[in-house]
């Protein structure tokens, strides 16, 4: 049993009038991960500045923080200047932006080094080499003179981890750090974490919103709520015996499975609502040279498949894999290089913008940020009235109001939220009027892309009965883009795997997330947090 | 990057041809004929007849503006009407004015700008960044010729440290010559530094708030030295900018700086030609100062890539 | 997913004046502006001393009881001068600014929304009116087609229509993969329909803010050009125009030079105020969108 390297006592922290942490408890000790969870709000960024001592100005701070039994709260810049990046690391959530543009991943690596250790510039770069190899960088692929655009957002996120790592802190926070990360990087990433945590014997706060990540990687977990620790201890005891209620809120919403009449047979009259033949879309390569261009990029290359009337379909994928600009052809905001597509018997493909009119009106579409799905200078009644611009007959006033409110309550919410505007809403809230938008001229299939990965997972779940609830009672075919294999398991019938542009497998949804036939479906289901399997594994292990 | 700097060339030349026509035609469609005010209003009309012919005024247009354009390229801008000396020579000798002041202005208001930027930033919300701001807000709001003026009355008029204007050419010896250019390059100067130290102190707030910024402070590097190592070279990318922006504005502030120190430069001369209607040289000059802008934008554009590895590969 | 979008969080009207009433620069650069507009609008109506009355024996006043600003070389009354100057201060840097806008921010949106070679061909325009220095090309088209305040006008107001067209096409740009924009699209709706309804209420901060930068200075530029002789003509009062004269004055009166400089000054730092304020007012963070 080792000293604990960080023990923070009854942290209280304030901005102005607004209490961020109360009374906050929280140990960890050499080659230990510790999960701090919570939803967004909950304080749980707050206490990892805190401890790095990056907090905003206005900041004000009670209790006690230590460091190897050194008061971090009452410690000069200069000392705490000298512990960061040397003894404290700290791994971000945006891995786009977190790395200088302008400086190399060798600079921004051997920077730390030679700042903390006075190293000449070879010495820091050959440790820095060496550390960008340890982290999945070998320097045969990736030279010190590569610039962050050069590299994508796993690689990206590794080079955080490199230059947080490169002296061997003892204590390492990450903070979301897979987030931004599709589940394949993302298993990655923890994976990598893990093995630095053993090798190095460092403590590591975990932070995240994701039971299931903290569950698999966490020793101990503390789960944080308004700034307040609602519950802590051993993982594998607090997520089996769930004492807490929240804890047990928690937990249920990251496993929740709506109830869903028609998961088994689906509505409809089983006619193909969409068809895919041999659709591609390509993109112009990169520049090269004064005229000429690289190969072409083959976002979606030859896909073809078709939804039925009434069937909710996934199309999963990894980052990059083309399911979005997919999705963006089938919405016939981007027009396929080649192949046809064809909605409820019109080559939506081939069409005009104002022949697309009827297809339009039994095709819309729920996006992945709840911010940015309205006009902030629109009362919610213009924006969730959009669609009915596509109705044939002209809408007068009261009857287009009258719509708006049948929608709104069909979502859950009231008819008074008509004449308020977007930014007093909730995530949540906004989820459900981008559904009530998408829902109000009554069309046959609904494209959501990422419709609940912004939210929080107890926001995630009532969405995704709303979702369901849609199929029992209005029939409405779902396409959900993804890479979130629970979404998919809990709310559709099918399930397409697209890999590099293709579909490499297609099925119901049950079989192919449990018999996997392909790779590609085999490394998504293995990367998948599972809160279940980890319990399980804790439990066995332990 | 050799392939941007291509691309840029490529750009580079098809602005300048664009530019030229338009002047051209601009000064083509100008009523008067060239012949005749030259030759002055008693002249006989068979002389301004053969002075056209000589002149080749009566050529085609697209041939008058390809001969035009291709002197200019060989440095015949033509002959003067007026002045019936080759307009190269003018230019030349007002060049010699013009240029150091517009240099000189140039250097003058960028090494006031960037350190006041810097300190303003790296000071931010204290009373000594307000005074700084509310110096600024006031700098940019002061029209230049006015300010030159001002300097005439309090340094020339008042004082009598320096010449209140001409200038003795370069021949009389650098220092005095230099001297004679001093209050109109810190006239046009001031104005400038504010708006640039304005720019500089809000691209570093700007990218103070940047995610690489906390990166870089969770290395241990003090806040200082981040600013130095990481903000400062993206900060630069906004301040290039303005930089290219401000050198066009400070040729044209020339012109009127110049008509407020009676210094003979390119501005005076534009003036006089415009009022003997001598539009070959204000053709010349225009053209002249817009290439030169045009360039110094090229170059800025070629610093963009130097400061930001992004663009290289475009 | 991988860039955080930033919510454009809608301010309402209450929210605006109660930001406005407390943001500093607003309310003073507000305040500027508002007496400078009142005292243009105010000189039709009556002015201390007829402008155009020249009283010899009065001439070369020092600010005084009976003149608060002093008299110039012909007696006329200065601060009447003043007075009646900033109409076509204010007129000439409106109707350039009015220019501007008109021309630029149609272009600047028909751009963005178009994309492609339109954009590469505005882009490249805008390109080339930049590369002639504004004052000097306002020079050149004053001294070709005349002097006068109409061509003074133009000049100032062609330069105005690539900055609006760029501030416009800039924001447009960063709305249209906004999915409120999308959701638009897929609601059938032309690329028209979407500019005038989700595009400009959106950009129409940007707009507001450059109007009042380009504002002042458009009163910059006609003061200049007048002062150089190619703006407004006498015997019409002008600010630009009182500094020529008072430059041969400098030693004798100072005051001549003084008081017109501190007016444009005066004008051109109001609006400026009032542009940072409606900055910081209005959503300041639609400029840091990409």
């Amino acid at each position: 049993m080792t000293g604990p390297v960080l023990e923070i006592e009854n942290l209280s922290l304030s901005i102005g009038r607004h209490a961020i942490l109360k009374d906050v408890d929280l140990t960890v000790r050499a080659g230990e991960v510790v999960g701090l969870v919570g939803e967004s709000g909950s304080g749980k960024s707050m206490t990892a500045l805190t401890v790095m001592g990056l907090l905003p100005h206005a900041a004000r701070t009670a209790g006690s923080v230590r460091f190897i039994g050194e008061d971090l709260l009452s410690a000069t810049e200069d000392r705490l200047c000298d512990l960061r990046g040397d003894d404290i690391g700290m791994v971000f959530q945006e891995p786009m932006t977190a790395l200088n543009p302008v400086k190399t991943i060798g600079e921004q690596v051997a920077e730390g080094i030679r700042w903390h250790t006075g190293a000449n510039r070879p010495e820091a770069e050959s440790r820095a080499r060496a550390i960008l190899a340890r982290v999945g960088l070998p320097e045969e692929k990736f030279p010190l003179s590569r610039y962050p655009h050069e590299l994508s957002g796993g690689q990206r996120q590794r080079v955080v981890i490199a230059i947080a790592c490169a002296l061997h802190p003892k204590l390492l926070i990450a903070d979301e750090p897979t987030t931004a990360l599709d589940v394949v990087l993302q298993a990655q990433i923890l994976d990598l974490l893990r093995e630095l945590v053993a090798e190095n014997d460092m403590g590591l706060i975990l932070i995240s919103h994701d039971l299931g990540v903290v569950a698999d990687m966490a020793d101990r977990i503390a789960i944080l709520r308004r700034g307040e620790v609602q519950e802590a201890g051993e993982t594998a005891s607090v997520l089996r015996e769930q004492k807490h209620p929240y804890t047990r809120a928690l937990a249920e919403a990251s496993t929740h499975v709506p109830a869903w009449a028609n998961a088994a047979t689906p509505p409809g009259d089983e006619h193909r609502l969409l068809e895919l033949e041999n659709v591609a879309r390509h993109y112009p390569g990169h520049r090269k040279g004064l005229f000429g261009r690289g190969e072409p990029v083959r976002a979606v290359d030859g896909v073809g498949f078709s939804v039925r009337a009434g069937h909710s379909v996934a199309l999963v994928g990894q980052s990059g894999c083309g399911k979005s600009t997919l999705a963006r052809m089938i919405l016939a905001l981007d027009r396929p290089t080649s192949g046809k597509i064809v909605f409820d018997g019109m080559e939506t493909s081939a069409l005009g913008e104002r022949a697309l009119r009827p297809a339009r009106r039994e095709m819309q579409v729920v996006f992945q940020d709840p911010y940015g799905s309205f006009d902030p200078r629109q009362k919610i009644e213009t924006s969730v009235a959009e669609p009915l611009h596509l109705m044939d007959e002209r809408m007068g006033r009261r009857e287009k109001r009258e719509r708006v409110t049948e929608a709104l309550v069909e979502v859950g919410m009231t008819p008074a939220d008509r004449d308020k505007y977007p930014h007093e809403f909730s995530g949540g809230q906004r989820q459900r009027l981008a559904i009530a938008r998408a829902i109000i001229t009554r069309p046959k299939l609904v494209v959501a892309d990422e419709p609940v990965s912004a939210l929080d997972v107890s926001i995630r779940a009532q969405i995704l009965d709303l979702f369901a609830k849609l199929n029992d009672d209005l029939g409405l075919a779902f396409l959900f883009i993804t890479h979130d294999l629970t979404v998919a398991r809990a709310i559709t019938h099918d399930v397409l795997v697209m890999d590099h542009g293709k579909i490499v497998e297609t099925g119901k949804t049950s079989t192919v997330l449990d018999h996997p036939q392909t790779d590609v479906t085999r490394r998504l289901i293995a990367a998948a947090p599972d809160l279940q399997r980890a319990i399980t594994r804790r439990l066995t292990a332990g | 990057m050799l392939s941007y700097a291509l691309r840029r060339i490529a750009v580079v030349l098809i602005t300048l041809l664009a530019a030229s026509a338009i002047v051209f035609a601009v000064l083509e469609i100008v009523p008067g004929d060239p012949a005749r005010l030259m030759l002055g209003m008693n002249a006989g009309e068979d002389a301004i007849a053969a002075l056209r012919e000589q002149m080749g005024l009566n050529q085609p247009l697209l041939i008058r503006y390809f001969s035009w354009l291709g002197g200019l390229l060989s440095g015949d801008f033509g002959r003067s009407y007026t002045y019936s000396v080759p307009v190269i020579d003018l230019v030349r000798e007002r060049l010699v004015v013009s240029l150091p002041l517009a240099l000189m202005a140039l250097f003058l208001s960028t090494a006031i700008a960037i350190p006041v930027g810097i300190f303003s930033a790296s000071r931010r919300g204290t009373a000594s960044d307000a005074g700084v701001m509310a110096a600024t807000q006031l700098g940019i709001a002061i029209p230049n010729f006015w300010f030159a003026l001002l300097l005439v009355y309090v340094f020339a008029v008042t004082l009598r440290l320096v010449p209140a204007g001409g200038f003795p050419g370069w021949q009389a010896g650098f220092w005095p010559a230099l001297a004679s250019l001093l209050l109109p390059a810190i006239a046009l100067a001031l104005p400038q530094a504010a708006i640039l130290s304005r720019v500089t102190r809000s691209a570093l707030l700007d990218v103070m708030g940047e995610d690489y910024i906390r990166t870089a402070r969770a290395k241990g590097l003090p806040a200082n030295i981040v600013l130095w190592r990481h903000a400062l070279r993206n900060a630069l990318i906004p301040v290039l900018t303005i930089l290219g922006l401000q050198f066009s504005f400070l040729l044209a502030g020339t012109i009127i700086i110049e008509n407020v120190f009676y210094l003979p430069g390119l501005g005076r001369l534009v003036f006089q030609a415009i009022t003997q209607r001598d539009l070959i040289v204000v053709e010349s000059v225009v053209v002249l100062l817009v290439a030169t802008v045009i360039i110094v934008n090229f170059l800025v554009d070629l610093a963009y890539a130097w400061a930001d590895p992004r663009l290289r590969r475009r | 997913m991988e860039e955080e979008l930033i919510a454009l969080e809608h301010e309402d009207w209450r929210h605006f004046t109660r930001k406005a009433f407390t943001n500093r620069s607003f309310l003073a650069g507000a305040l500027i502006t508002a007496v400078v507009v009142a005292v243009a609008l105010f000189s039709f109506a009556w002015t201390p001393y007829d402008v155009t009355k020249l009283v010899i024996a009065d001439r070369l006043q020092s600010p005084n009881a009976a003149h608060w600003f002093g008299t110039d070389h012909f007696g006329r009354d200065i601060l009447s001068m003043i007075m009646v100057g900033s109409r076509n201060s204010i007129a000439v840097a409106l109707i350039a600014v009015g220019i501007g806008i008109a021309v630029g921010v149609p272009l600047g949106c028909w751009a963005a929304a178009k994309r492609g070679l339109a954009d590469e061909v505005l882009m490249r325009a805008s390109d080339i009116v930049f590369a002639f220095p504004a004052l000097l090309s306002a020079v050149m088209i004053t001294a070709i087609f005349g002097p006068g305040i109409v061509n003074a006008i133009i000049a100032i107001g062609i330069f105005n229509i690539p900055v609006f067209a760029r501030v416009a096409r800039g924001g447009a740009l960063a709305l249209w993969p906004r999915e409120f924009v999308l959701a638009a699209r897929a609601s059938g709706k032309r690329a028209g329909l979407i500019t005038v309804q989700h595009i400009l209420p959106n950009i129409a901060n940007l707009l507001l803010v450059q109007g009042t930068i380009q504002f002042s200075l458009g009163i910059l530029a006609e003061a200049g050009l007048s002062y150089v002789g190619l703006g407004t003509q006498p015997p019409a009062p002008s600010w630009g125009r009182m500094l020529f004269e008072a430059q041969t004055m400098m030693t004798i009166a100072p005051h001549m030079a003084i008081v017109p400089g501190l007016a444009i000054i005066v004008t051109v730092l109001g609006l400026n105020l009032l542009g940072d304020g409606l900055r910081d007012v209005l959503d300041p963070r639609l400029r840091r969108q990409r």
